[in-house]
C-alpha cells in the first residue's frame, strides 16, 4: 500500500545506487530515487488530508501528525540531496572514492526516519530510532579522519546508551499497559494506547517512571542538555549534507517521539508532570546552548549548538502547551529545519571555496563569496529570530503564550538568551563578511548552480512563511494539533 | 513434577543471586578475556530464567527468547570479542581507571542503592525484591564499567551489560514483550556491535591506540 | 551416641587431613597432565619426619622448641568446633565462631613466632608476609560468620549448621552464596594455597608459608605439616557444613551415620576438585595483588552482612 512505497523505495534504492560504480550515473540514479520518496510522501500527505488516518497491517500508521513530519522529512530531504549531488562531485574526489556509498547510507537513514514517523508500535518506533543511529554512524564518521573517527564513535555510544534508556522507559509504558488490563499484543501500539488510556486507569507512578525514562532516552538524540555532548562533535565533523539532514530531520524525528508519548502520558497522568520536564529540558538546553555559542570558534560547531537551542525552543513550546504554544512548536519544527539547511548549505560552500571553517581565520567573505554571504546574512538574521523571517512567526507564538500563561521567567530567559545569540552571531557574522578578504587560500572550486538554487528555495520559503503561511500548511498543522488532543 | 515446579518458582530469585556474583567479579576483573567470559555466564543465566519463565506461564514466545538469547549472547557476542581482542592486537589489560578493591566496593554499593530504588515498586509489580533489583544493578553496572574502563572495547562490553540488564528487566515484569520487538532488539543490539566494531578498527588505524580517555581532541 | 559421633568426627578430620592433601596434590597432577605422586603420599612423609632426627639452631629459644606443639594443639581444638556428620560438634557448648577464627589465630601467631625465633633472614621475611594476609583475612573471615549467624540467630557453628539444614535448598539465599565467595577466598589464603601462596614451591623468595617452617625437622617439622594439613580439611569441612549441610544425621542411629558419611566425601571431593580446578587455573598473585585480593574478600563479606537486612529472608 501507499505507506509502504517510500519504505520500499528507500530501502531498494539504497541496493540500487550501490549498483553503480560511476559517480556521475550514481548521482543522476540517486537523485531520481529521491524524487520518487518525494513523490510517495506527497501522496502519503494527501491521501491523509483527504481520508484521516492510514493503516497498513499492524505496524504501520499514518495520522496527521506523522504527515506534518512527512512534509518535514521530504522538503529537507530533496534540499539536501540535490545540493549533494553537485557538493560531493566537486568537493568529494579529495576526500573519499565514490558516492554510491554515501547515497546507500543516507538512503537508509531516510529509510530509518520516515519508518519512525510511520510507525504505529511504539516498539517499532524504538527499533527504527536506534536505526537512525546506526545508519548515519557511518555517515558521521565519513572523512575517516581524526575529528570524524572520534565525533562518530562518541556518537554511537552517546546515543546507543540514551536510546537503552529509552527502551527502559517504553517496557515500563508496556507494563503500566498491561498491569492495566490491555491485551498484550495492543498494549504498544500508540492508537489503541491512546484511545485505551482515557478508560481504563494506569498506575500513575509507572507512567511518570515510563517518561522520565523516555525524555532522557530521545532527548539524547534530540539533543537536550546535558545528554547534548555527541552533538556539536557529529555535526561539525560529518560531511555538511550529513550535517544539514540530522540537524534539520533526525532531531525532529526524536522529538516526534517524544511529542507521542507526551501525549499517552498527560492523558493517563495529567499534563502537569511531563510539561514541567518538557519545560525544564528545554529552557536548560537553550540558555546553556546560547551561552556556548559566544565561544565558538568553528562554524559549523556553532551552528550545532544554535541546533541544541532551538530545541529547547520547542520543548518549552510543547512543555507550555495551550493552542499558541503547541501551534508555535510545530512550526518552528519546520522553521528551524530549513533555515539550519540554509545555514549548513553556506558553511559547506564556504568549506570548499575558504579551505577551512574556523571564523577567525575567515575574513572579507562579502568579496570574495558574495552570494554565499548573502545566504549567510538571510540564514542567520532568520535563526536568531528577527522579522520578516518565518522563525520569527514561531517563537513569537511560543512567547505570547509564556506571557498569556504568566510564565515570566520563561518568558524572560527566552528573551535574553535570543539577544545573546543575536550578539553572538552578529559578532561572527561581521568578523567573516568584513574587512579584507583573508590571505588564506582564495576562492577555488566552482559553486554550481543547483547549490545556488538551494540556497535560494530555502531562503525563499523562510521569507514566504515569515510574511504569510499557506493555508494549507496552517490546516496542516492544525490537524496534527487535533490528532494530540 | 513437584520439584521442578518449586525450582522454577523459585529460580527468578535465586538465579538474581549469581547475577549479582557475576557483577562483583566483573567489576575486579583486569582482563578482557575475563569480564567477556563473565558476560556470557550472565547471559547463560538470563537465558535460564527466560526459559523458566516459559515452563511456568507456558509461554511459547519465551522459550524462542530464551534460545535466541543462548545463541546470540553466549555463543556469538563473545567470539566476535575474542575475535576483535585478536584481530585488534591489543594488549588484554582493562585499562581500569579504579583499582579491583575501589571497583569492588563501588559494584557493593550500586547493588545497594539497586535494592533502596527497587523499595517502592515492590508491591505494585507483584515481583520479588531479588529478581527486580538484579536488573537494576546490572544497567548500573553497565553504566559503570563504561565510564570507568578506558578501552574501547571495554565500552562496548559495558553497552552489553546494560542492555542485558534492561532485557532482564523486561522478562522479570512482564515475561517479555511481543515477539517481533524482541528480534527487533535483538537485530538492532547486534548491528550496533558490528558498527562498534568497525569504528574500533578505524579507532586504531587513525590513532594507533585503543584508549577512549585519549579522544579529547573535539572539546568546548 | 551423641559424645561418641562428636569424638569419631575429631578423629576423622585430624586422621583424614594427610589423605585430603594427598587427593589434592593429585587432582593438580591430573588437571597439569602429569603422573603425580599417590594420594597416601602425605602418611608416608608424616612417618618420614616422626623418625627423622629433630635439629634445633643454636640461636633458638625455647619458643622455638614450644611452637609446633602449640600449633598442633590450637589447630585441634578448632577442629572440636567443625560439625562433619551431624549438626553438633565436641566443644560445641564451649565457644562460638570467634573462639574458631581465634584459635587458628593463635596457632599462626605463634607460628610467625617460632619463624623469627628460628633466626633466618627467610624466617623473618615469611613471617611478615604472613602477617599481613592474616590481617587482610581476618575481616572476611569473621564478616562471613557474622552474616550467616545473624540469619540463623546462632553464635556457634553448630547451631548455624542445624538453621541451615532446615532451610528450602531451592531458597537460594543472596547471603549464603556471597558468604561462600568470601569465605572461599578467606581458606585460600588462610591455607595457603594458589593463587595466594604456592605449597610446593622451592624458591624462597616466593614462599610465605613454607618460609616460616624452613628451620624445622624431625618430629617438629611433622606435628607442623600434620597442624596445616588439619587446617586445611577442618576449613573445607567448615564450607560443607556450613553452606551444604543437608544429608547430615539427624539422629544418632548407626543408619544415619552410615549414609552421611558418603555423602561427606562426596561433599569434599567436589570441594577438592573445586580448589585443585582454582589453583590449577590461576597464577600465583604477585604480593602487591594479594591485598586486593582479600579487599574483594572484604567487599563481598560486607555485601553479605548488608544483605542480611535486605532481603528479609
Amino acid at each position: 500500500m501507499i505507506l509502504i512505497t517510500p519504505l520500499l523505495i528507500m530501502f531498494l534504492g539504497a541496493c540500487v545506487v550501490l549498483v553503480f560504480r560511476d559517480s556521475r550515473v550514481a548521482t543522476r540514479v540517486a537523485l531520481f530515487i529521491g524524487g520518487l520518496e518525494v513523490a510517495s510522501l506527497a501522496v502519503i500527505v494527501w491521501q491523509v488530508h483527504e481520508h484521516g488516518a492510514l493503516r497498513a497491517g499492524r505496524y504501520l500508521r499514518a495520522d496527521a501528525l506523522s504527515s506534518f513530519f512527512l512534509i518535514n522529512i521530504a522538503f529537507i530531504s530533496g534540499l539536501v540531496l540535490v545540493y549533494a549531488s553537485s557538493y560531493l562531485l566537486h568537493a568529494g574526489q579529495r576526500r573519499f572514492h565514490s558516492p554510491r556509498w554515501f547515497y546507500a547510507l543516507v538512503f537508509l537513514f531516510l529509510f530509518t526516519m520516515i519508518s519512525v514517523c510511520l510507525s504505529a508500535n511504539l516498539g517499532l518506533m524504538w527499533i527504527m530510532m536506534e536505526g537512525t543511529t546506526l545508519a548515519s554512524a557511518l555517515l558521521v564518521g565519513f572523512y575517516n579522519t581524526k575529528g570524524a573517527v572520534e565525533a562518530g564513535w562518541k556518537y554511537l555510544m552517546v546515543c546507543t546508551v540514551g536510546i537503552a534508556f529509552a527502551l527502559f522507559g517504553t517496557i515500563v509504558l508496556y507494563l503500566a499497559a498491561v498491569k492495566a488490563g490491555m491485551n498484550p499484543a495492543a498494549a504498544l501500539d500508540w492508537a489503541s494506547l491512546m484511545e485505551a488510556v482515557p478508560r481504563i486507569g494506569l498506575d500513575p507512578h509507572l507512567v511518570k517512571l515510563a517518561f522520565v525514562f523516555v525524555i532522557v532516552g530521545y532527548g539524547t538524540k534530540i539533543g537536550f542538555v546535558p545528554m547534548h555532548s555527541w552533538l556539536p562533535d557529529a555535526h561539525a565533523e560529518a560531511p555538511t549534507p550529513v550535517s544539514a539532514l540530522l540537524s534539520a530531520v533526525l532531531l525532529n524525528c526524536a522529538m516526534y517521539a517524544v511529542i507521542r508519548y507526551d501525549a499517552i502520558v498527560s492523558h493517563a497522568a495529567g499534563a502537569a508532570f511531563p510539561h514541567t520536564l518538557l519545560l525544564i529540558f528545554g529552557v536548560l538546553s537553550m540558555v546553556v546552548a546560547g551561552l556556548l555559542i559566544l565561544v565558538q570558534r568553528n562554524l559549523k560547531r556553532m551552528m550545532a549548538y544554535s541546533s541544541v537551542e532551538h530545541m529547547g525552543i520547542i520543548a518549552i513550546g510543547l512543555g507550555l502547551g495551550g493552542p499558541l504554544g503547541l501551534f508555535g512548536a510545530l512550526l518552528h519544527i519546520f522553521n528551524h529545519s530549513v533555515g539550519k539547511s540554509l545555514l549548513f548549505f553556506c558553511a559547506g560552500n564556504i568549506r570548499e571555496n575558504l579551505g577551512t571553517l574556523r571564523m577567525d581565520s575567515i575574513s572579507g567573505m562579502a568579496r570574495t563569496l558574495p552570494r554565499t554571504s548573502i545566504a549567510l546574512v538571510v540564514g542567520s538574521l532568520a535563526i536568531v529570530g528577527l522579522p520578516p523571517f518565518s522563525l520569527f512567526v514561531s517563537e513569537f507564538a511560543i512567547l505570547s503564550e509564556a506571557f498569556s500563561q504568566a510564565r515570566y521567567t520563561v518568558a524572560v530567559l527566552f528573551l535574553v538568551v535570543l539577544s545573546v545569540v543575536f550578539g553572538g552571531f552578529a559578532y561572527y557574522l561581521l568578523h567573516m563578511l568584513c574587512g579584507d578578504a583573508s590571505s588564506k587560500a582564495p576562492a577555488t572550486g566552482k559553486i554550481h548552480a543547483s547549490e545556488y538554487g538551494v540556497m535560494g528555495v530555502a531562503g525563499a520559503c523562510l521569507l514566504y512563511f515569515g510574511v504569510r503561511i499557506p493555508h494549507i500548511f496552517t490546516v496542516v498543522v492544525q490537524d496534527a494539533m487535533a490528532v494530540l488532543r | 513434577m513437584g520439584l521442578v515446579e518449586v525450582a522454577t518458582g523459585r529460580i527468578l530469585d535465586s538465579f538474581s543471586v549469581f547475577l549479582f556474583l557475576t557483577i562483583l567479579l566483573m567489576a575486579v576483573s583486569r582482563r578482557v578475556s575475563t569480564s567477556v567470559l563473565l558476560f556470557s555466564v550472565q547471559s547463560a543465566i538470563i537465558a535460564g530464567e527466560a526459559f523458566a519463565t516459559g515452563f511456568r506461564e507456558r509461554l511459547v514466545e519465551a522459550y524462542v527468547i530464551g534460545v535466541l538469547i543462548v545463541v546470540i549472547k553466549v555463543i556469538a557476542i563473545p567470539r566476535a570479542f575474542f575475535g576483535l581482542v585478536g584481530h585488534l592486537k591489543t594488549s588484554s589489560d582493562v585499562k581500569a581507571s579504579t583499582t579491583p578493591t575501589q571497583s569492588v566496593f563501588i559494584a557493593a554499593a550500586m547493588i545497594y542503592l539497586s535494592y533502596v530504588a527497587v523499595q517502592s515498586y515492590g508491591q505494585s509489580v507483584h515481583v520479588s525484591e531479588d529478581a527486580l533489583a538484579a536488573p537494576i544493578a546490572l544497567i548500573l553496572t553497565g553504566a559503570f564499567l563504561m565510564v570507568s574502563r578506558k578501552k574501547a572495547l571495554m565500552q562496548m562490553l559495558g553497552l552489553m551489560v546494560l542492555e542485558n540488564g534492561i532485557f532482564l528487566a523486561a522478562l522479570t515484569t512482564t515475561f517479555g514483550m511481543p515477539l517481533v520487538i524482541e528480534i527487533g532488539v535483538f537485530f538492532d543490539l547486534l548491528m550496533g556491535l558490528l558498527l562498534m566494531g568497525v569504528f574500533a578498527f578505524r579507532i586504531r588505524d587513525t590513532f594507533d591506540h585503543l584508549d577512549v580517555s585519549k579522544l579529547r581532541r573535539l572539546r568546548g | 551416641m551423641k559424645i561418641a559421633l562428636n569424638i569419631l568426627q575429631a578423629i576423622l578430620i585430624i586422621l583424614g587431613a594427610p589423605l585430603v592433601r594427598g587427593i589434592v596434590a593429585r587432582c593438580k597432577a591430573f588437571l597439569q597432565r602429569r603422573q603425580g605422586a599417590s594420594i597416601w603420599r602425605p602418611y608416608y612423609d608424616l612417618a618420614k619426619l616422626f623418625r627423622k632426627e629433630d635439629l634445633v639452631p643454636p640461636t633458638a629459644s625455647a619458643v622455638f622448641r614450644v611452637v609446633p606443639f602449640i600449633l598442633f594443639a590450637t589447630t585441634i581444638c578448632a577442629v572440636a568446633f567443625v560439625p562433619l556428620l551431624q549438626p553438633a560438634a565436641l566443644l560445641a557448648s564451649h565457644g562460638d565462631f570467634f573462639l574458631f577464627v581465634y584459635l587458628l589465630a593463635i596457632g599462626r601467631f605463634f607460628l610467625s613466632l617460632g619463624a623469627f625465633d628460628g633466626g633466618s633472614a627467610f624466617g623473618g621475611m615469611g613471617a611478615s608476609r604472613e602477617a599481613l594476609i592474616s590481617c587482610l583475612a581476618e575481616a572476611p573471615f569473621l564478616l562471613s560468620f557474622v552474616a550467616i549467624a545473624i540469619l540463623a540467630s546462632h553464635a556457634d557453628i553448630a547451631g548455624m549448621v542445624s538453621w541451615t539444614l532446615q532451610q528450602n535448598f531451592f531458597n537460594v539465599s543472596a547471603v549464603h552464596i556471597l558468604a561462600f565467595t568470601s569465605l572461599g577466598m578467606v581458606v585460600i589464603a588462610e591455607t595457603g594455597r594458589m593463587p595466594v601462596d604456592n605449597p610446593t614451591t622451592h624458591l624462597e623468595l616466593t614462599m610465605i608459608h613454607e618460609a616460616m617452617i624452613l628451620e624445622y625437622s624431625g618430629t617438629r617439622l611433622a606435628l607442623i605439616e600434620w597442624a596445616s594439613a588439619i587446617k586445611l580439611h577442618a576449613m573445607l569441612a567448615l564450607l560443607a557444613a556450613l553452606f551444604f549441610p543437608w544429608g547430615m544425621a539427624s539422629g544418632a542411629s548407626v543408619g544415619f551415620v552410615a549414609l552421611s558419611l558418603p555423602l561427606y566425601c562426596a561433599k569434599i571431593g567436589l570441594l577438592i576438585i573445586l580448589l585443585a580446578v582454582i589453583e590449577s587455573g590461576m597464577a600465583k598473585l604477585r604480593m602487591y595483588l594479594v591485598p586486593d585480593f582479600l579487599g574483594v574478600a572484604s567487599a563481598v563479606s560486607v555485601l553479605a552482612v548488608i544483605f542480611t537486612f535486605l532481603a528479609k529472608r
